[in-house]
């Protein structure tokens, strides 16, 4: 018995060092990027870092990213000047996107459409509408000499907040234990291809064991509408709200949004108040190709395609001039 | 409880430790734990229907001892009546009841008559209940035919028919083979144990990575089968044959593993029929127990083969019907049995069925013979031809199947539903009857290699597979549980 316990203890690991070898070799795990709060208490990629992002348990979506000197994924430095015309894309993980190789962005597909225009992404997973105003706003000068700045953002999950304030969830992900556990390539390959997800609920089955489960309450069709309404008139607030705060410039500001997930009062008051917005919606519903990874809900490269689309058409509607 | 599931996973160990460390050296201690354990592993799915294995225990039990104990044959054929009615009531209850209704609304909605079918229940089918009733069926039947004599201890009897590893979907063992083990104190034996330890790996790679991979892919072929050409079509119901087999015969290696640990041997299932020449080898090597548990109990007391030819084509005919319907309360299962018979009987013969009984293919050589492979070839061909109906919903699906097939005679190339390389696929299972070839001689070692660094890269590899191929939202339960 003991030594069945000790040859299976030593093979275990034997097999684990030699998996973690394979998960190496053929890159399978995803590189993660450093994150940091830098002085104007912004978050953002650590610059100068370089990696590859994967999806899917073999490989499905393989693809390169390089943080740049600004702390963003992009293949160009964020240098505008009163020369040139600059647009500045900012937004979440779709914006930021690790999910297609950095010389192959949608602001790379909006230079080649418009070539005078040099476009700097400002993509971070998680930015919501607070985020990208801080952003704007701690960045005034540098922001100040971008000629337009398209801001993407999704009803449902930007606009849950009326003010910022740094969000400490994320940044403990560079704990000093979770830097640790993810130097293991075969633990990241683990997690990300959802293996770990049984012993995890688990674990929060076994911690939960002894405190007392509030019962979901069962509602109406009725309740859920008013609930519904009840957040969108708060994102509207939060919005109006983070909108005053930041001063944000009607002329220079404008939004990216899919009208299919919009609420139509918010869209209403867009319309009624001047706030101009790019609405994608059309691009992806005539469009036959799939617009998503296999692996999540990130655009593919069709998908990013029909964004750059969409926004090169209104930039040349809008017609920048320096 | 799923062999596949982390609670599994705890589960495991936690049995075998106890079992080893505290109920070492007490037979009766050994029985009482092993018996908790199934229950608990059994009633962790529904507690309730654990009544039904207590009461197909008891019954049989009881019965077994009367059929011993009677003198004249009359009193103890009545005996087995009892068990028989019993548990094939049971079965017929809860597998068959529902199906016989509907069945008798269409026959009489043909003649005319149109009757609500009111009479259906909702009866939720409990696992195993095919398997552990004949199991227990098995015991009074041989005690009836004076194989066995009866158990007086009634725990022992409980663990045979409840053995967590084999208990929801087999091997369906026979007294003579378990219960003698189950009453011999077992003592913990290296050998047997990393034994039962590789077959445990080797089954969770048949069912997460052959199996469950594909599963997706078949799921969509036959539901959506009106739209897609013949190629596809093909294509699913090959791919439902490799799904079948790593599906079932995963789980058969995962529950004879599982027995090692426990220092138990149970009757191997599956002997690579993939590999078979013709039907009659299939048989031999795909869900064995079912195959003698129905020899033993049906063909033979029909007379088998040592009655007239017509009298054994008859015969033939019964028992494959009969399995099919074993299977499943629906039409297509009885479709799938008769169409096997009508395979069968040309072998049976032209005297065919019993040449390959004791050899492999490719016996004494590498590589098999062209007449091999080209046989090989024809008996996968026909037995997948027969699982359209298997897996098909309903007879008008399966003829639907079949006759799209033929309407749309042409070739596409076909994507994956969740839009995956197909490639991999393909490349997986070419390597697996790679594999499978190289290890035909012995189905209870899977990882019989010389050297050792060979087989630490073998297990390597299979685990590897395991996370490649590893998909979370997929159903991830044993298909042969409905049965």
């Amino acid at each position: 018995m003991k030594k069945l316990i000790l040859k299976s203890a030593l093979y275990v690991f034997l097999v684990l060092i030699s998996l973690e070898l394979f998960v190496r070799v053929f890159h399978l795990g995803k590189d993660t990027p450093t994150r940091i709060l830098d002085e104007y208490n912004v978050e953002k990629w650590m610059p100068n870092q370089n990696g590859y992002s994967v999806t899917g348990n073999r490989r499905q979506n393989f693809s390169e990213y390089h943080i740049n000197n600004s702390g963003y994924n992009s293949y160009r430095e964020f240098t505008p000047t009163t020369d040139n015309i600059e647009v500045a894309l900012v937004g979440d993980s779709f914006i930021e996107g690790f999910h297609q190789n950095y010389y192959n962005s949608i602001g790379k597909k909006i230079e080649k459409s418009i070539p005078e225009v040099e476009v700097y992404e400002y993509g971070y997973a998680g930015y919501d509408f607070a985020d990208q105003l801080h952003l704007v706003y701690a960045y005034k000068e540098q922001f100040d000499a971008i000629d337009h700045i398209i801001l993407g953002i999704k009803f449902s999950n930007d606009l849950t907040r009326g003010k910022y304030e740094v969000d400490t969830g994320r940044l403990q992900l560079e704990s000093p234990m979770n830097k640790l556990l993810k130097k293991s390539k075969l633990l990241v390959y683990c997690k990300s291809i959802g293996i770990l997800d049984p012993p995890q609920q688990l674990l929060y089955r076994i911690i939960n064991i002894l405190r007392p489960v509030s019962k979901k309450p069962v509602l109406s069709k009725e309740e859920i509408n008013k609930i519904k309404k009840q957040k969108e008139n708060q994102y509207l607030v939060n919005f109006k709200s983070l909108a005053d705060i930041y001063r944000y410039d009607k002329d220079r500001f404008t939004l990216l949004l899919d009208s299919r997930i919009t609420s139509d009062t918010f869209l209403s008051y867009l319309k009624e108040n001047g706030f101009n917005y790019i609405d994608f919606s059309t691009y992806f519903e005539e469009s036959s190709q799939s617009t998503i990874l296999i692996y999540d809900k990130h655009w593919n490269n069709h998908g990013r395609d029909l964004i750059a689309k969409a926004i090169s058409n209104y930039l040349k509607e809008i017609d920048l001039k320096k | 409880m799923l062999f596949n599931s982390l609670d599994f996973f705890i589960f495991l160990p936690v049995v075998f430790i106890v079992y080893w460390l505290l109920f070492y050296k007490n037979l009766k201690l050994q029985n009482i734990f092993v018996l908790v354990a199934s229950y608990l592993f059994y009633g962790m799915w529904d507690w309730r229907f654990l009544f039904l294995i207590l009461a197909s225990t008891t019954v049989d039990y009881f019965v077994g001892q009367y059929i011993y104990s009677c003198d004249s044959n009359k009193q103890r054929k009545r005996w087995l009546w009892v068990s028989v009615i019993f548990n094939i009531g049971l079965l017929g209850f809860f597998k068959y009841y529902n199906f016989f209704i509907d069945s008798w609304v269409d026959l009489i909605d043909i003649f005319g008559y149109k009757q609500q079918s009111s009479w259906t229940l909702q009866i939720i089918l409990p696992v195993g209940i095919s398997f552990y009733t004949f199991q227990t069926m098995s015991y009074s039947l041989d005690i009836y035919y004076k194989r066995l004599t009866p158990t007086n201890d009634f725990i022992s009897f409980a663990t045979f028919v409840s053995f967590f590893p084999q208990l929801v979907a087999g091997p369906i063992e026979r007294a003579s083979n378990l219960l003698s083990q189950v009453t011999t104190k077992r003592t913990f034996n290296y050998k047997q144990c990393t034994e039962g330890l590789k077959l445990i790996i080797w089954g969770l790679f048949k069912k997460v990575v052959i199996a469950d991979s594909i599963a997706p892919i078949v799921d969509d072929i036959f539901a959506n089968y009106g739209s897609y050409p013949a190629s596809t079509l093909i294509l699913g119901v090959t791919l439902f044959s490799f799904q079948v087999y790593g599906d079932f015969s995963g789980y058969s290696d995962i529950a004879i593993g599982t027995a090692k640990l426990f220092g138990i041997e149970l009757m191997s299932n599956f002997k690579f029929p993939n590999f078979s020449r013709n039907v009659a080898e299939y048989w031999q090597r795909w869900h064995v127990s079912l195959s003698t548990w129905f020899r033993h109990y049906v063909y033979i007391p029909l007379g088998g083969s040592r009655v007239s030819k017509l009298k054994s084509v008859r015969n033939i005919i019964i028992i494959f019907l009969v399995s099919g319907f074993w299977h499943g309360a629906n039409w297509t299962f009885i479709a799938w049995g008769a169409i096997h018979a009508l395979l069968y009987i040309p072998v049976f013969l032209m005297g065919r069925n019993r040449i390959y009984m004791n050899n492999v293919v490719a016996e004494n050589s590498w590589f098999p013979s062209f007449k091999e492979i080209l046989q090989i070839l024809l008996t996968f061909s026909l037995v997948t031809f027969s699982r359209v109906f298997f897996r098909s919903e309903s007879i008008t699906d399966a003829f639907g199947f079949l006759k799209q097939i033929y309407n749309n005679f042409n070739f596409e190339i076909y994507e994956h539903p969740l839009g995956y390389r197909m490639i991999d696929y393909f490349v997986l299972l070419g390597f697996f009857l790679l594999y499978e070839y190289r290890i035909r001689r012995d189905e209870r070692s899977p990882f019989k290699f010389k050297s050792k660094l060979v087989r630490f890269i073998a297990y390597t590899l299979v685990i590897l597979g395991m996370l490649l191929f590893f998909d979370d939202n997929i159903d991830r339960s044993f298909i042969y549980f409905q049965f």
